[in-house]
């Protein structure tokens, strides 16, 4: 054996040796982190990203007097990249985590998987008390409930007042008007969410919901696709195929349409609130000349339902402090609270009293059509197979302009069954 | 090989030719008692790759025989109840399932159209950066700047960039939008693909062009071989190694495409890979059976493409033949 | 006169080939970057150079250290992932391509099923035994897998190179009167050279950029890189994508690569120059 294979040996055997202790310095200091300081109960909160929320968690922390305190800690942008990130810890039965910032589609999911913790007696009474009926259906599971709503979230109808006199009350008056537009040369595009992802099951629960039929059943066993539900179809395709949607319609998700319309790309466009503070930030000019309505129904003389987003606060059925964990959850989602995270980051509160503080009608000029809207709504299929029905929903129905309603629903109402039954492939 | 140049070096290239002659019969015999220098050269071997073989297998045999162990079973994370072992029927099911197929089939044609491209891209480039008369420094830090770039805000400056109206490059192509047609989509992919990854395939291929011998280029030039010639019959032979690293590991990585998929089209129009297959049942679905049985399935077909390639390729390969050794 | 021409001449066509080289690799990165300077309002006007500009988004991921910190973490992760994974690597290489032991084949072939299986099916059981042992969200946390996904390529692309060094020419440069540490020194590592550095930027690579490994077995700033990071960087609103923060951040992690890169691509080729095999 040559010195220099023995050198490079023993080198590697210090490094390795270093290697080692570096190991078991640091390895008892990773359990660490989340423990609890002092004697004082930490929650650990686990919540999307939200610029001010560390405001109001802090002020719930001053409120505890040092019975507990809340740590947030901030899950990815992303939705799907949050639930991954809670899925993976409650699988493993982690004891870190306490409050939980569910998605309105999640908690029927995490709640059927045993995950979080039932809401009862007091702490349900005063959940239920003052907050919208839609978002309160979405933290229920078999009549139970499993979440506090904390704030909600529903698209509007965004329509540019120079090109269109009075806002469509059917999705048929739209593509008529825009289509008229067009025939004028002008700008007429009806800008929205098409891309195979949530957001267009979104869309298609609206249409669905508006023209009163059911995606599946109430409890959440059988796919019905009943006749409202065709009728959405043959709305959904006449609307992809009108000529009359941008010309990314069928890859295009949130920001990219707004985007769009921000730079004068369409005269209509059905998206989230938040475009525009975003508008009047990057265009004044335009957004001057941009009002917002309720979004169109498909019946005539039937307004529509729309389908409600936001987000529930559960606690972890793993978390070590419960009781403070549903304290501080209520804290969280208080009116006072919800009044703020709604003017500083643009998010609508479930509970309906805030809706007519005065503070409100500043930050939210629209938000007596939120209201309106949020008071008939609509919500996505609550079942815990629902990560299931969203992906072969979207997956059927991209493209839009190649539905063909018949064969489209028939084809939906088996893989929603597969889905259900948790059969099958997800595509 | 080089030739010995003193006397006493021939020598000693003498004596180790005797010594490779020497094993053989050794061996053959089989049965013969190993010399004293051949037990160390055993020991060395092993013990110089105990620390790495210790480290893979100490962080991969659990994950990876966990997972088969899982798509033998039929296990969804929601109904935890449900739990029970069914054999190979979760193989049936994704074998039997269109959604498998098409996946399959898409990223069978995403893989061979990339990597063909790149190993002809990657050589052209791997010529350039390593003969180049100018800027020798720039071009080989420009040329590898894409493939270290973070694949994902690659792939959304991609998308950026097609979508009419925000980017540049939608423009050059007409009215439509790229990416919502299922032909266009699929090219995208793939330009993004070979954008990314032909630096991997180049730096491999350079640092074998770095090996061929200067002299017996000159020799072969000088014997009137044509540049092609001297391509071919020279350098190409010496850059076997390096060119089945740099295929097979390309090829692997090919075949497990999903970020720029994920981004530029979510999976729309059927443009889903196997990966994406398996992230939605396995992460989406939290259908731990059907999810791990994709990726055994993914590994199986890899695994089979590897063969095909490590055969082809005979002695290159790492690890080969006594015929390779001197 | 003609061998002048001729210099010239190549040299323009070289050159040619170069710019090329470059506007292909680099007009995509150029574009993330001018989406970068970008301000807001005009991040959609489709424009390759931006109208308008602004230093913002630069400001705004170093208001606060998390960007900082996640740049920290993937800097020393990184760098010792791949100094280990060279290491282990090269020695498992010349083992396995200059010597004879039983379950060689064995080890190679194992190594490359180790790359091949889909790491989306590992990284669930990875998280569950890295929080059994306590390491998950740490630094070993994320060097032990990379460095575990590393060394397949590293043991292959090494054992690759060391099949091409003439080996003898250290025997012959002992027998020239060199000792065995200068005969390594000056014959075999110059010779070896151009492997372990090819290696070396690969391997880094694959660690500076993994996203999966990194989201899944990291959890606070503690030990998140930075393509983590990108993924919690906020917009306005829920929905809105901070691109041009991402961007900014994307051409900021970038600048590593690109110094990494400069510093080792001569040595690559350099190894060949250094006199070893000259006629």
């Amino acid at each position: 054996m040559s010195d220099p294979e023995r050198t490079g040996r023993r080198r590697v055997r210090t490094r390795a040796g270093a290697a080692a202790a570096a190991l078991a310095l640091i390895a008892p200091m990773a359990a660490c982190g989340t423990a609890d300081e002092g004697g004082i109960p930490t929650i650990n909160l686990y919540y999307a990203p939200e610029e001010n929320f560390q405001q109001v968690v802090d002020r719930c922390n001053t409120e505890a007097e040092g019975r507990y305190r809340i740590a947030y800690r901030v899950l990815p942008r992303g939705a799907d990249d949050q639930r991954v990130q809670m899925v993976r810890r409650l699988a493993a039965e982690d004891r870190g985590m306490d409050i939980l910032g569910l998605d309105v589609t999640w908690t029927q999911e995490f709640a059927g998987a045993k995950w979080i913790l039932e809401w009862t007696g007091e702490h349900r009474s005063e959940v239920e008390e003052g907050t919208l009926e839609g978002p309160l259906a979405t933290a229920r599971y078999e009549e139970k409930l499993y979440a506090a709503p904390k704030n909600t979230n529903v698209q509007l109808l965004w329509y540019r007042t120079d090109l269109v006199d009075t806002p469509p009350a059917t999705w048929d008056e739209m593509i008529e008007q825009a289509s008229r537009l067009k025939a004028e040369g002008k700008t007429h595009q009806v800008i929205t969410m098409g891309a195979q992802y949530e957001g267009l099951v979104v869309l298609y629960n609206t249409l669905v919901a508006s023209a009163g039929g059911r995606i599946i059943d109430e409890e959440a066993n059988k796919a019905v696709m009943d006749e409202g539900a065709v009728r959405a179809l043959e709305q959904l395709q006449r609307f992809a195929t009108a000529g009359i949607t941008d010309a990314s319609f069928a890859n295009a998700i949130e920001d990219p349409a707004r985007l769009v319309f921000q730079s004068g790309g369409g005269a209509f466009q059905i998206n989230w609130p938040y475009v525009y503070p975003a508008l009047q930030e990057a265009d004044p000019e335009l957004a001057e000349k941009v009002r917002w309505a309720r979004i169109p129904g498909v019946d005539a003389g039937t307004p529509s339902k729309v389908t409600i987003g936001g987000y529930n606060l559960a606690v972890s059925a793993y978390s070590e402090h419960p009781q403070e964990s549903f304290e501080a959850a209520m804290c969280l989602r208080s009116a006072e609270n919800q009044k703020f995270s709604a003017i500083n980051d643009g998010v609508p509160p479930t509970i309906e009293s805030v809706y007519d503080d005065p503070e409100m009608a500043q930050a939210y000029p629209m938000k007596d059509t939120i209201l309106e809207q949020l008071q008939d709504a609509a919500t996505r299929p609550r079942s815990p197979a629902y990560q299931n029905i969203s992906t072969v929903t979207s997956a059927v129905l991209s493209p839009p302009s190649a539905i063909d309603p018949a064969a489209t629903a028939d084809e939906l109402r088996e893989a929603i069954q597969d889905a259900l039954d948790s059969k099958g492939v997800l595509p | 090989m080089s030739v010995p140049t003193t006397p006493v070096a021939a020598e000693a290239a003498a004596e180790q030719t005797q010594d490779s002659t020497r094993k053989p019969a050794t061996r053959r015999r089989g049965k013969a008692p190993l010399s004293e220098g051949k037990k160390a050269e055993r020991r060395l071997g092993l013990l110089l790759c105990a620390p790495a073989a210790l480290v893979m297998i100490a962080v991969t045999a659990y994950p990876i025989l966990y997972s088969v162990w899982l798509s033998l079973q039929r296990y969804d994370l929601k109904f935890p109840d449900e739990r029970q072992f069914v054999g190979l029927e979760n193989y049936v099911t994704v074998l039997t399932n269109e959604y498998w197929w098409t996946a399959f089939g898409v990223t069978m044609l995403i893989t061979v159209v990339t990597v063909a491209v790149e190993l002809v891209l990657g050589m052209g480039l791997a010529l350039i950066m390593h003969r180049t008369l100018v800027g020798r420094g720039i071009v080989r830090t420009a040329a590898l700047i894409p493939y270290g770039i973070v694949t994902v805000v690659a792939a959304f400056s991609w998308r950026y960039a097609w979508t009419p109206g925000t980017g540049y490059l939608a423009n050059l192509v007409g009215d439509g939008a790229p990416l919502t047609e299922r032909a266009s989509s699929l090219a995208i992919i793939m330009l993004a693909e070979i954008w990314k990854t032909t630096p991997f395939m180049a730096l491999l291929l350079m640092s074998g062009l770095a090996l061929v011998p200067d002299d017996l280029l000159k020799a072969a030039s000088m014997d009137g071989a044509s540049a092609w010639q001297r391509f071919t019959k020279v350098m190409l032979p010496v850059m076997k190694p390096a060119i089945l690293v740099a295929l097979l590991f390309r090829t692997l990585d090919a075949f497990r495409v999903f970020d720029n998929i994920y981004v530029l089209t979510a999976g729309g129009n059927e443009t889903s890979s196997v990966s994406m297959l398996a992230y939605n049942n396995l992460i989406r679905g939290l259908n731990l059976g059907i999810g791990s049985t994709m990726s055994v399935l993914i590994f199986l077909t890899v695994a089979v493409i590897a063969f095909i390639f490590v055969k082809l390729f005979g002695t290159a390969a790492p690890g080969s033949s006594e015929e390779e050794r001197r | 006169m003609a061998a002048l021409d001729n210099t010239a001449r190549a040299k323009w066509r070289w050159g040619l080939l170069d710019v090329v080289v470059v506007v292909f690799a680099l007009t995509p990165v150029l574009w993330i970057a001018s989406l970068s300077f970008k301000t807001p309002a005009t991040l959609t006007d489709g424009n390759f150079i931006p109208r308008e500009w602004t230093l913002e988004n630069y400001r705004s991921i170093f208001a606060t250290d998390q960007f900082v910190r996640a740049l920290i973490n993937s800097i020393g992760i990184a760098l010792i992932a791949t100094a280990i994974a060279v290491v282990l690597g090269a020695m498992a290489a010349y083992a396995i391509s200059r010597l004879d032991f039983p379950g060689k084949k064995v080890l190679v072939g194992v190594s490359l099923l180790i790359a091949m299986f889909p790491q989306v099916s590992l990284v669930s059981p990875l998280f569950d035994i890295e929080r059994r042992l306590g390491i998950f969200d740490t630094w070993p946390g994320l060097i032990l897998p990379y460095i575990t996904f590393a060394l397949p390529l590293a043991i292959y692309t090494l054992s690759a190179f060391f099949k091409q060094i003439p080996w003898d020419l250290e025997k012959a440069a002992k027998m020239d009167g060199a000792t065995q540490a200068q005969a390594f020194r000056r014959v075999i590592a110059p010779l070896a050279a151009p492997g372990i550095f090819t290696t070396a930027i690969l391997v880094f690579i694959f660690c500076w950029n993994d996203f999966l490994f990194a989201i899944s077995l990291t959890s606070t700033e503690r030990s998140r890189t930075v393509p983590v990071a990108l993924s919690f960087f906020t917009g306005e609103s829920q929905f809105e994508d901070p691109t041009g923060a991402i961007s900014a951040a994307a051409v900021v992690i970038t600048v590593p690569i690109i110094l990494f890169v400069l510093f080792f691509q001569r040595r690559i080729v350099s190894g060949l120059t250094s006199g070893a095999v000259k006629g």
